[in-house]
Order: structure tokens, then C-alpha cells, then sequence
């Protein structure tokens, strides 16, 4: 008898035995489901410090001896919330940070009401955020301290930097958009056609909705359907049942925009592209990337959906500074924060950076000849999944 | 009986002699009036007796107007007249239903004509794509027939209400139809990826390929519709789609912020979102400038 086609009879015992184990697992995701779980996030011990309107400054307690003279600001976006940073113990950029010997302060821009709707971008570098850079100085009796950005606090970054450079030691951007003018991402499509004064006339801040709604379209079928089945297939497993409803207790956690501030975003960034060009007028003040003077290491995504490469590797071709670094790492937007695999390299790497820019050019030179004598010095090892391009 | 008896009795007679007994009626009606107040209505109170004599002048000055009414259409040359009218009255009331029906008629004309207008400016569409004609006729037949309809100014006092109604209604109509159309350019993707899919698994079969495992078959239907999305996601035609959904849920939302703030909020004693605003920018603009001092001094 000839061998068939098609081997039903395989198909079909698979088909028993899968369904014989969807049985299994679903007895043993209600038993996941129904019994405590584990879901806080960013729950790393933290002072607020300082407070201003909406505006709050996260002071972290030091688990370790500070290693650094001066501390590290860290600004999140706008856009979603900074817990993305302090997901879960194990799992924290801040904590890898506290490790380090680093001295954090975060910024939380809070949720903006409807009274934050004319609030600018100046409003928000050369007001909250330059306030803020003046408290941390004061407290601790600096005159520059570390600044690192994330997405568009990153972008916020690159602005404050370029108006106040004497504030700033050195600069940290992460996955952080400066050139708009591409079309490898969907925002970057969707963007430059989007009618931002009808939508910021009509509902003032622009809703976390909507902007969920509008990120959620960027890959309907991996974040709306595959995400979901991916969950259904590990619901008999707490840890992965905790790690994802972290992940979306963070996601769905959108404040609204200041209205004016997405507007001018919109407008200068995405449609006319001007901050790469030096073009870009904050508070009544161009800002010029050439005052970028202090060093920058730039870090962003291959796999970046919504901060495409393109977006990002222009700004240190574009900085004063002459000591830059670009470092691509293989995943996307949040695998660099929150994915496994970078955890154990993202942030030993930048304290590594800001260790060894942390003093002052000429006790950092006498150190540097001292320590050549002494030792060989080693230089980080290359992966596949790191690619570095120095300017120096 | 002579023509003289015959008169007599005719309709103009009955009727001449009805009005003038229902006139005496009255009249003797009217003039028990004054024996009722005397009877049982005076009292010392003189402003109960203004308000039964303002009521009383009332009474016989309309009872007048009647009187002098029922002497004039009594009068034989009046009610002859009237009696003759009357035998037109079949004619004027054919004439007044012939003018209502030619106006129909006409109405349902101008509805026939715009109709086969809008069959002209969807000739071009075909049953091949039925769904997205239907929804691009729909919307043309909207914004260039039915929403004339919305336009008719509105009158009187509650002129201002009615526009903020209809305005909203209007806009809603215009949000859903786009609406409409981008969830189903949405929904492109996942129709087309399922037809792949088939073919896919047909290629399989014939190469007795097919997958064992179930998981490999939701597998490649993921890449598909990724695949479809992102070509979708990435056309012009959706970008378009999407703002003028974006612009007519704007809209939206703006009329239907105009009919609560105007009509419903304005009349409670709460402020509305108008005025808050004003509020907000003051304190923002004050708060500025306070900085802007502090900063100088």
C-alpha cells in the first residue's frame, strides 16, 4: 500500500496530546492565578527630594560605598512612566546602578492635569529639569553633576545640555530620537502628516490612550494578539505570570502629554526635523549641538520599532564633544532595560564610562599615566551583539 | 308651497335662525350676571368685586363683537353669498390637494434626481470590493445629499440649541463613517493573511509537508499577518485613513464639548471647561512671570 500524503493519523495524535496538555496547564494556571502573586513594581527604596507642581525628584538609597564624586540624574520620557527602570528586584536598571556605586536621582514627571496642558518644552528642560540640576549641585556642592536620558528625556537631555554644558559632566542617551527625518520607523511615517494643532486644540493633553492605541498599531500582531497567546501558553508558570503582568501593569500606566509640549515635539522634531540641524529654538534660545561639549555615549536598539537607528546615530556627528561613543546593541526599544541578557552588560558599561570620566580632566590624566605603570589596561570585551564606533 | 315658503325653509333660513337663538341665549346668560354678583358674590372686599367686573366687561364685550357677527352673516344677501361659496367648496379643495401633491411629487423629483447623482458619482465602483464601495458610497452619499439636510438654517429661540444638536449629530456621522472605513482597512491584513495561509498549507499538502505540530501553523500565521500589517501600516493610504479619522474624532469631540459646555453645563452651577482653561492660562502665564522676576531680582 502506497504511503499517503498527508500523515493524518500523526496530525491528529498531536493534536490529542496537545489538548491532553492544554487540560494540564489550564488546571494549573487557575491554581497560578487564584494564589497570591508577586506583581509590584519599582519597589528599590527611594527618597523624594524634591517637589515642584506635578514634578517629583527620586533620591535611591546607596546599597553600596558611592563610588562616584557626583551623582547621576536619570530623565524618563513623557511619555510612560520611569518604573520601567525598577521593574522588579533582579531586574532593575536602578538597582544595577546602586551596585555600581552610582548616587541616582530619577526624575517622575508625574500625571499632567488638565491645568499642565500649556506647559512647553521649555517649561519643562529650562524650568523643572534645570531646577532640579540646581538642587542636586546645591546638596551636594558640585557645580556639574552625570545626566542620562531615556527616549524622549533623552532628547530633553541633549536640549538641556546644549543650554546649560556648564552643568553637565558628562551625558548618557539611551534610545534616544534627535533625527527625525527617517522613514524607518512607523512613527516617523505617521507623524509628519498628523494634524497636531486640530488634536492638541481639541483635547489639550493628549491622552495615554491614545498614545497606547497608537503604539499598540505599530505591531498589531505580535502586541495585540501574539503577546497575549504567549501568556496563555505560560500561564501554568508564576514567575513568568508575574514578570508579565509587571510588564503590563508599566505599559498600560500612560499619563497624558502636556498638550503644548507634544504639539511643539510634533512640529519642530518630527515635521521639520530641526533639532538635528541646530535649528531648534527652546525659551526663546537656539539650540546649537555644537555647545555639547562634555562627553557622550549614545546607546540605542537595532531592533528598535519606534526609535529606529537612524533616529539616533546622527547626534554625535552633530555634538562639540570629541569624546563620543555609539553603541548598537541587537534588541529594541525595552530589551535594552529589561531583557535579561543586557541587564548584566547596559549598566556595568555606562558606570564603567562615567567611572572613568568622573573627575576632572587633569586628576584624571595624572591618575590615568599612574595606573598605565601599574597595570595593563583592559579593554571590554567585543560581542556579537555589540557594535562601538568612538570618536575621540 | 310657493318659492317665498320654500325660501323659508331653506338652509339659510335654519341656519339664520339658529344664530339668532343662540344670540338671545347668550344675551340672557350675560344678563343674569349682574343678579349672580348681587345674589351671592358681594362681599366688602372691593378687589374681588374689580376682578368680577373685569371678568363681566370681558364677557359683554365679547358677547357684542358676537352679536354684531351674527346680524351681519344673518342677513339674507350674506348668507345667500356663503350658501353659494359653499357649493364651490369641493373645487377649492381639490385645488389645495393638487398643489400638496404636485409638491410631493416635485420633492420626490429632487429625491430621485440626487439619487441618480449619486449613482453617477459611483459608477466607478464595482461589487468586486463590496464592502469598501458600500463605505465610500455611504460616506459620498452623506457629505453631498444627506448632509445638505443638516444645513437648513435653523429658527426661533432655540435656533442656538438646535445647531449645537445638529452640528454634533452631523460630526458623529462623519467620525463613524470614517471610523468605519479604518477598521476595515484594519481588518485587511487578517483576511488576506488567512487566504495565504490556505494556499500556503495547499502548496504543503501536495508536497505531503504539512506540519505536524499545531504551534508551527499559528507560527506561520503570525509572520503573514506581521508581514501584511507592516506593508499596510506603512502604505499612504493608511496614514491618510488614519488622520482624517484622527480630524473627524476631533471634530467630534469638539461639537459634542460645545453642545454639553453651551447648553447642558451652562445652566448648572459648576464651571465649564472653557472657563477652567482661561483659569489655567492665567495662572501659568502668572506663574511665569513671577519666575521671570525672581530670576531678574
Amino acid at each position: 500500500m502506497a504511503q499517503p500524503k498527508i500523515s493524518v493519523d500523526l496530525i491528529l495524535s498531536k493534536l490529542a496530546e496537545e489538548a491532553e496538555k492544554a487540560g494540564e496547564s489550564a488546571q494549573k494556571a487557575s491554581d497560578v492565578l487564584l494564589e497570591s502573586l508577586e506583581t509590584k513594581i519599582a519597589v528599590t527604596p527611594y527618597d523624594v527630594v524634591y517637589e515642584e507642581d506635578r514634578v517629583k525628584l527620586k533620591h535611591y538609597k546607596p546599597t553600596v560605598e558611592i563610588q562616584l564624586k557626583r551623582p547621576l540624574l536619570i530623565v524618563y520620557a513623557l511619555i510612560n512612566r520611569e518604573t520601567m527602570l525598577d521593574l522588579q528586584p533582579g531586574r532593575s536598571v536602578v538597582q544595577n546602578f546602586l551596585q555600581e556605586g552610582i548616587d541616582v536621582y530619577m526624575i517622575d514627571w508625574g500625571y499632567p492635569a488638565r491645568k499642565d496642558k500649556y506647559l512647553t518644552i521649555d517649561d519643562h528642560v529650562n524650568g523643572y529639569m534645570d531646577n532640579i540640576v540646581d538642587f542636586i549641585l546645591d546638596k551636594h556642592n558640585l557645580d556639574k553633576i552625570h545626566l542620562m536620558g531615556i527616549c524622549m528625556g533623552g532628547t530633553f537631555c541633549v536640549i538641556y545640555s546644549a543650554l546649560h554644558p556648564e552643568k553637565i559632566k558628562n551625558m548618557v542617551t539611551t534610545v534616544t530620537p534627535t533625527n527625525f527625518d527617517t522613514n524607518q520607523g512607523l512613527l516617523h511615517i505617521w507623524m509628519k502628516d498628523m494634524d497636531v494643532d486640530r488634536i492638541v486644540d481639541t483635547y489639550g493633553n493628549i491622552p495615554g490612550d491614545i498614545m497606547n492605541m497608537g503604539f499598540l498599531l505599530l505591531n498589531p500582531a505580535r502586541l495585540m494578539i501574539d503577546k497575549y497567546v504567549g501568556f496563555i501558553e505560560n500561564m501554568a508558570n508564576k514567575k513568568f505570570v508575574e514578570n508579565f503582568v509587571r510588564m503590563e501593569k508599566w505599559i498600560f500606566d500612560s499619563p497624558d502629554v502636556p498638550g503644548e509640549t507634544f504639539r511643539q515635539f510634533v512640529r519642530d522634531c518630527y515635521q521639520k526635523n530641526l533639532l538635528i540641524q541646530s535649528k531648534m529654538e527652546v525659551g526663546g534660545k537656539r539650540v546649537d549641538l555644537k555647545k555639547i561639549t562634555m562627553p557622550l555615549l549614545n546607546y540605542y536598539g537595532k531592533y528598535d520599532h519606534l526609535v529606529p537607528p537612524e533616529a539616533c546615530e546622527l547626534l554625535t556627528g552633530k555634538v562639540g564633544s570629541k569624546d563620543t561613543e555609539d553603541i548598537c546593541l541587537d534588541t529594541g526599544h525595552i530589551g535594552i532595560y529589561v531583557s535579561s541578557k543586557y541587564q548584566k552588560e547596559f549598566v556595568p558599561r555606562i558606570a564603567r564610562w562615567l567611572k572613568e570620566r568622573d573627575e576632572d580632566k587633569k586628576k584624571r590624566g595624572a591618575k590615568k599615566a599612574t595606573a598605565k605603570k601599574r597595570v595593563a589596561k583592559k579593554t571590554p570585551k567585543k560581542t556579537a551583539a555589540l557594535k562601538t564606533k568612538k570618536k575621540k | 308651497m310657493n318659492e317665498n315658503e320654500q325660501n323659508k325653509s331653506g338652509p339659510e333660513t335654519l341656519f339664520a335662525d339658529w344664530m339668532k337663538t343662540s344670540t338671545a341665549f347668550w344675551e340672557s346668560m350675560a344678563s343674569t350676571w349682574p343678579a349672580f354678583n348681587k345674589a351671592g358674590g358681594v362681599t366688602p372686599d372691593s378687589k374681588r368685586d374689580d376682578k368680577t367686573s373685569r371678568f363681566q366687561k370681558s364677557w359683554e364685550s365679547t358677547q357684542k363683537t358676537w352679536t354684531a357677527w351674527s346680524q351681519i352673516i344673518t342677513e339674507p344677501e350674506t348668507m345667500k353669498t356663503l350658501f353659494k361659496e359653499t357649493g364651490m367648496l369641493p373645487e377649492i379643495f381639490l385645488k389645495i390637494a393638487q398643489t400638496g401633491l404636485n409638491s410631493f411629487v416635485h420633492l420626490q423629483q429632487q429625491w430621485l434626481e440626487r439619487a441618480g447623482k449619486v449613482q453617477e458619482s459611483t459608477k466607478s465602483y464595482t461589487f468586486e470590493n463590496f464592502d469598501e464601495d458600500a463605505l465610500k458610497v455611504w460616506t459620498k452619499l452623506y457629505e453631498t445629499e444627506l448632509r445638505k439636510i443638516f444645513n437648513i438654517p435653523q429658527l426661533g429661540l432655540t435656533r442656538f440649541y438646535q445647531e449645537k444638536m445638529i452640528r454634533s449629530v452631523d460630526k458623529f456621522n462623519m467620525f463613524q463613517s470614517n471610523l468605519t472605513e479604518f477598521l476595515r482597512l484594519l481588518s485587511l491584513p487578517m483576511e488576506k493573511s488567512f487566504q495565504v495561509l490556505q494556499e500556503k498549507l495547499v502548496a504543503l499538502a501536495d508536497e505531503g509537508n504539512l506540519p505536524k505540530d499545531s504551534k508551527v501553523y499559528y507560527q506561520m500565521w503570525i509572520k503573514i499577518l506581521e508581514g501584511n500589517y507592516m506593508t499596510l501600516l506603512q502604505s499612504s493610504e493608511y496614514t491618510k485613513i488614519l488622520n482624517k479619522t484622527l480630524h473627524s474624532m476631533s471634530e467630534f469631540s469638539e461639537a459634542k464639548k460645545d453642545l454639553l459646555q453651551d447648553t447642558l453645563l451652562y445652566t448648572l452651577p459648576i464651571p465649564t471647561q472653557k472657563e477652567m482653561d482661561e483659569l489655567y492660562k492665567e495662572i501659568y502665564l502668572l506663574k511665569k512671570r513671577i519666575k521671570e522676576l525672581e530670576n531678574r531680582s
